[in-house]
This record gives structure tokens, sequence and C-alpha cells, in this order.
């Protein structure tokens, strides 16, 4: 696991660095799309550098990413003066669909980029190198060191614009656009654009949640996101997923995490029996009239508490429904064996006669047809449970939740 | 298509030989149904060898061809899933993979435990053996008589020759890779398995699980693991394969790396190609 994990990881941590700093730029900015469009405009400079006849892994193709952020952030600076007339996230939404679509026509004339260009904005964190991370380490300690020594006035046009005078902020604006551009096209080139994305607002966005103070929400962004990393790649190995998605997710349920704790402490105990009865009542409404429907909560259940679901079938059908879960574990057990074998004989580990091994090829092609038997037979017992549940858990689920609503808006109305 | 087929042979066309317009999807077909129709027909690919043929977006100059067309010949199956957005033709459609044998047709809707590769009715590279040039062309010759009868003849004749100048071809190609019989190779993406059949070289794995979709650390760890004890020398990758992903089971599973064309615009060529690129990479990888 460390073996794989271990360069994605030190990744992570690099692109936590840097982007929670322009996060917390970027949100007190408002322009949080500002990421996205320079990223798109970067993979529309790669797309004329591959009509011009680079490689897409070539120096010169970076540095036509680069030329091209650079054009659109310069822009986003000279609009700021004007955003009474014109949004900057109108510019910056304009500049983002324009070059996506610009992209399609370039590829258009050189269709050989494209699935390079695709998987440049999924991002490959799992294959990153050692020298790749070491290459944007040092790029962005050099970007950090000059937005320290400059941090006065950077943090002055993010924060307080009005107290700077207009040509003054046009300048920082520039410089400050001008290396959230290299940063971006450098990440996106390793971590892809969503998984970039997420480190420059939700470790930024967390942080401004739980602590004031520019330097408290950078410490605090920091820790956040080394650990939602961490956690993204280990979930990434533990459940088998693809590592950029995982990460992304690992940073979507932390928001979300924080989005319920926050809506739980405005919850009172009336506010949280309303919720549930119109719950209960919705529920058993659905249950009685659509019984054969996906319910996911009673699946839920069930799967939690089998009697839920073996208390409505008789004991005939109770012995149908053992009698298939042993015989598809069974099948389980045999078919990871015999799997276990045609991968040996693939591999060459186990000598085998090719007309054997493709007639395990092909019994084993077959026999998963055949267990597809035993989980329709689950499927019929678990509608016929359900024809019996639609009333004797429909009708009490509806009762409860209108008794509930009626009791608690019968005493006052829904105010506080 | 009687449109077509009146110009085709009508007297007046006989001055100027009018040439019927066939469209293929993609430059393989292109060079097959030249091989068959020769001067008679003028045929247009909508893909070109460097597209991903699952993606095409058809343009509008393409759809007034498409129209005009008397034949389309498509690689059929699940290939080319734009095309059922394409809207009504007149042209006679030829799915080139009528009377071909199918690798992998079992992957089916039901196996859900096992990953199955996204094409439904099998396995849909299936160009890439020499030896199934001999069903597709003659999909292409039974539509092409249909089309133009009074030319059965030289359609005929032209099909022989390019056939046996293949299998010559495909000899010299056999030849050269003998040596290499029964050796084991992975693969990134699962196109390669006709080809593999053809020429006696054994695929143990595919690196993507589902095409597109990267690998998850459990399946590479896996796969290191695998390649490190085992005697496979040799990673096939398409153009399009992620270079990273090669670039890693590369180094860590010490295999080779050899980038092996999927489709080009001349068959004989595209396939000499790839036996050189293998060539090289077998020999070095000893």
């Amino acid at each position: 696991m460390t073996e794989l994990l271990l360069w994605p990881f030190v990744a992570g941590l690099v692109l936590t660095g840097i982007h929670v700093y322009f996060g917390l730029h970027v949100l007190a900015r408002k322009v949080v799309f500002v990421d996205l469009s320079l990223a798109q405009l970067a993979a529309l400079g790669l797309a004329v550098a591959i009509l011009a006849g680079h490689p897409v892994q070539s120096e010169a193709a970076y540095w036509y990413a680069f030329a091209f952020a650079i054009a659109g952030a310069v822009l986003v600076a000279l609009v700021r003066p004007y955003e009474g007339a014109l949004q900057q996230e109108a510019v910056i939404g304009i500049v983002y669909a324009v070059s996506a679509a610009l992209g399609v026509l370039v590829l258009d004339r050189a269709p050989q980029g494209a699935d390079h260009i695709k998987q440049l904005l999924v991002g490959t964190i799992l294959t990153v190198t050692p020298q790749e991370v070491a290459q944007l380490a040092a790029l962005y300690a050099a970007i950090g060191a000059l937005h320290l020594l400059l941090r006065r006035p950077i943090i002055l046009a993010s924060f307080h614009p009005q107290d700077m005078p207009h040509r003054l902020l046009l300048l920082w604006d520039a410089l400050f656009y001008a290396s959230f551009a290299l940063v971006v096209t450098s990440s996106v080139r390793v971590a892809g654009v969503l998984l970039v994305f997420c480190y420059l607002i939700v470790p930024a966005a967390l942080a401004g949640l739980l602590a004031s103070g520019f330097v408290a929400r950078l410490l605090l962004g920091w820790v956040l996101g080394a650990a939602l990393t961490a956690a993204g790649l280990i979930a990434s190995w533990v459940f088998d997923l693809p590592t950029g998605p995982a990460v992304v997710t690992a940073f979507g349920a932390a928001m979300a995490l924080a989005a319920l704790l926050f809506a739980a402490r405005r919850l009172t105990w009336r506010r949280s029996a309303l919720l549930a009865s119109s719950a209960a009542a919705v529920a058993g409404v659905l249950l009685l009239v659509f019984p054969q429907m996906d319910q996911p909560w009673l699946d839920a259940l069930e799967t939690a508490v089998p009697p839920l679901h073996t208390a409505f079938l008789n004991a005939s059908e109770r012995a149908t429904r053992d009698e298939t879960l042993q015989s598809i574990a069974r099948a389980r057990e045999e078919l990871t064996r015999l799997r276990a074998l045609e991968q040996d004989v693939r591999w060459n580990k186990v000598e085998m006669d090719a007309e054997k091994a493709e007639r395990l090829r092909q019994y084993l092609a077959g026999k998963s047809e055949l267990s597809a038997g035993d989980a329709l037979v689950l499927r019929h017992l678990h509608s016929k449970a359900r024809e019996r549940q639609r009333f004797l858990l429909g009708l009490p689920l509806v009762a409860i939740g209108v008794c509930g609503l009626w009791a608690l808006l019968r005493r006052r109305p829904l105010s506080g | 298509m009687l449109a077509a087929l009146v110009a085709a042979v009508s007297p007046s066309a006989q001055a100027q030989p009018q040439r019927l317009l066939i469209i293929t999807t993609s430059p393989d077909l292109k060079s097959l149904v030249e091989a068959v129709g020769g001067d008679d027909v003028e045929v247009e690919s909508i893909g070109q060898p460097e597209q991903d043929p699952h993606s095409i977006e058809i343009k509008p100059g393409q759809l007034v061809r498409v129209k005009q067309a008397a034949m389309l010949v498509k690689v059929g199956l699940d290939h080319e899933p734009w095309l059922a957005r394409l809207p009504a033709v007149s042209a006679t459609i030829v799915d080139a993979s009528k009377a071909v044998p199918l690798l992998q047709t079992e992957t089916p809707r039901l196996r859900t435990e096992r990953k199955a590769h996204t094409h439904a009715y099998g396995n849909t590279h299936y160009w890439l053996d020499p030896k199934n040039a001999w069903p597709i062309t003659a999909s292409i010759l039974a539509a092409l008589t249909d089309l133009s009868p009074a030319h059965r003849a030289t359609f005929e004749a032209r099909r022989e020759a390019f056939l046996s100048h293949l299998e010559a071809r495909l000899t010299a190609w056999q030849t050269m890779l003998a040596p290499y019989r029964g050796a084991r190779i992975v693969v990134i993406h699962d196109s390669w398995s006709y080809f593999a059949d053809r020429f006696g070289l054994k695929i143990v794995a595919a690196a993507e699980p589902n095409p597109g979709v990267p690998p998850s650390p459990g399946e590479l760890a896996a796969l290191l693991g695998r390649l490190r004890d085992s005697d496979v020398r040799l990673l096939v990758a398409d153009p399009h394969s992620d270079p990273s992903l090669v670039r890693q089971i590369a180094e860590k599973g010490g295999v080779k790396p050899v980038t092996l064309l999927p489709s080009g615009r001349d068959y004989v060529a595209l396939f000499d190609e790839n036996v050189r690129r293998l060539l090289q990479a077998l020999k070095s990888g000893q």
C-alpha cells in the first residue's frame, strides 16, 4: 500500500500547501470558478500546442498551456475595476464555456490529442512520479516565498480592495492571477481539474466555517487538506476505487458532514419531531401506493436487521430463502477458487493444457450466469414480502406520521 | 440507393463512369472497401485512425455525404454508438461483423460480479486479425455486387488479388513472430484479443478494468505483484493509453512497453507497422 500511495500522498500535501492559500484569496474575492476557467484555458492551450505539432507531454505544450492561462488571468484582472457594469463571475463563466468549445474545435483538426486532454482533466494522481512531485514542490515554494514577501499588498488587494488606488489594484491583481495561472496549469497536469478544484476550495471553505483570521484559517486548512487526502487515499485502497475521484469524494463528504453539523445545531426537539413525522408519512404513503418501487431505506434496514424481512415470509419461504443464500455462498466460494486457478493458469503459475484451460474459462463465464437464477429467487421472495409489508408496515407508518404532524401542528403554528 | 444504382449502370454514366460513393465508419474498413471496389468506388471514412471510434462527433459535411452515399459500412456490434443517432439513411448498410467469428461473446449483461468490458456483444476489435479480412471483404463484395451487378467479375478478381497478397504477408508476419509464439503479454486496454490469437501471443491481463476508468490502487498493486514473479516481459498500449499509467507499469512491473496501432489508413501497412513494433520490443525485451 505505501509503495503505491506514498507519492500520491506527498503530491496531495504539496497541492494542499499552495492551494489552501490561494483558496482563501479566491473565496475572499468571490471568484470561486476562476480555477476551472483557467484550467480549461490551459487545456485549450494544450490543444493548440498539439495542433502546432508538439507532443502533449512536451515542455513546449506546457508553455502553450501556461500562456493561455496567463492571458485568461490578465483578462480577469482587467475586468475587476468594472465590477459594477460587468460581473467578474460572468467573464469567468464565459471564458470557461468558450474555451471548452474552442478546445473541441481545435481537437477536431488534431484528433490524436483528444484522449490525452481528457485524461488531463480527470488526472492521474495515482501514477505521479517523485520527479513530478519534486518539481511541483520547488515551483510552489518559490511562488509561496514571493507571496510571503509581498503579503501586505496582495492580502490588501484580496480582502480590502476599496483601500487601494485603482492603478495599483490592477497591478497586484495581475500578479495574483498570473501566479495563480501558473499554479493551476502545473497542478492540473498532475492531479486533474476536479481534484485541483477541491484542494483549492474545500479546505479553505471548511476553515472559513471553523476559524477566523487569515493565518488560523491557513493552518487549519492545511491540516484538513492533509487529513482528507489521507482519508481519500485509504478509501481508494480499502474499497478498491479509482484514486482521483475517491479523494474528491472524501473532500465532498467532509463538506457534507460540516453542513449537517451546522444544520443540527439549529435543530430543536420540535423541528426534529416534525422532520421525523413528515419522513414517516412520506415513506409510508410511498410503500402503500408503490410497494414494488425501490425503497432504499427499507432495503438498508432489512440488510441491517434481517428479521424485518424474514418476518413477512412463511415457513417454507424462509426455508427456500436459507437454501438459496447457502447455494449463493457456495457458488461464490467455488467461483473465487476457480477464478484464482484460472488466473494462475493465465500467468503460467499452474500448468494446464490449452483445451482444459479454455473449458475452465467458458465454465466460469457460464457459471456466473447460473447464480443469477438464485438471485432471481431472492428477488421474487423479496417482492412477496413487500406485498405484505405494504399494509403491515405502510399503514402504521402513515398513521405515525400523520398523528405526529397533527399533534405538533395543532398546538401552535410552525414559527419557532 | 436507387439513384446511385441508376447512376452506376445507366448508359450516360458509362461515358464518364460515375463511381459509387461509399462511407465507412473507420479507416480500416475504407481500406478494405477500396481493396474490393478499386476504381469503381469512392470511399470516405468518417473516423480517422487517431480518433476514439466510440465517441465521434459527426460534422454537417459528413452528414451530407452519408445521405448521398450508396453504401454505409460499419464495424457493427456496439462499436459506434453515435451511429444510432444519425437520421435515417437511404444507403445499404453493411455490418462488417456479420460473418466474423467473434471472441468473448459471453461478456454479458448478467455477469455482475466480474467487471465486464463495456461491449455487450463480444469484443469488437475483430479487424485486428488479418484472417477476418476474408469474411469482412465477403460482406463488402456481396453488397457491392448487389449495387452494381455489372462489375461482379472485377470486384471478385480484385478481392482475390487482395486476399492472396494479404495471405502472403500474413505468412511472412507469422514467420517473423514464430520465435515468440506463446509469449505472455499484458495489455492496457482489452482491444488486442484477435491480434494476439492470430499471432500466438497470450494476453494474461488488462490493466484498465474498464476502458477509460483508471485502475484502483488495489488492482494496480495486484497486477504489479503478478508481473514481478512472472515471465511476462511485454506491455501493449494503445496510442490513447494514459502515458503515466504505462510508464508506471513498465517501470515497476519490469515490462517493456510497446504502443500498437488499433487502426490505420492502409490495412496491410497497419499490420506491417504493428508487427515491426512488436518484433522490436520482443527482441529488446529478452
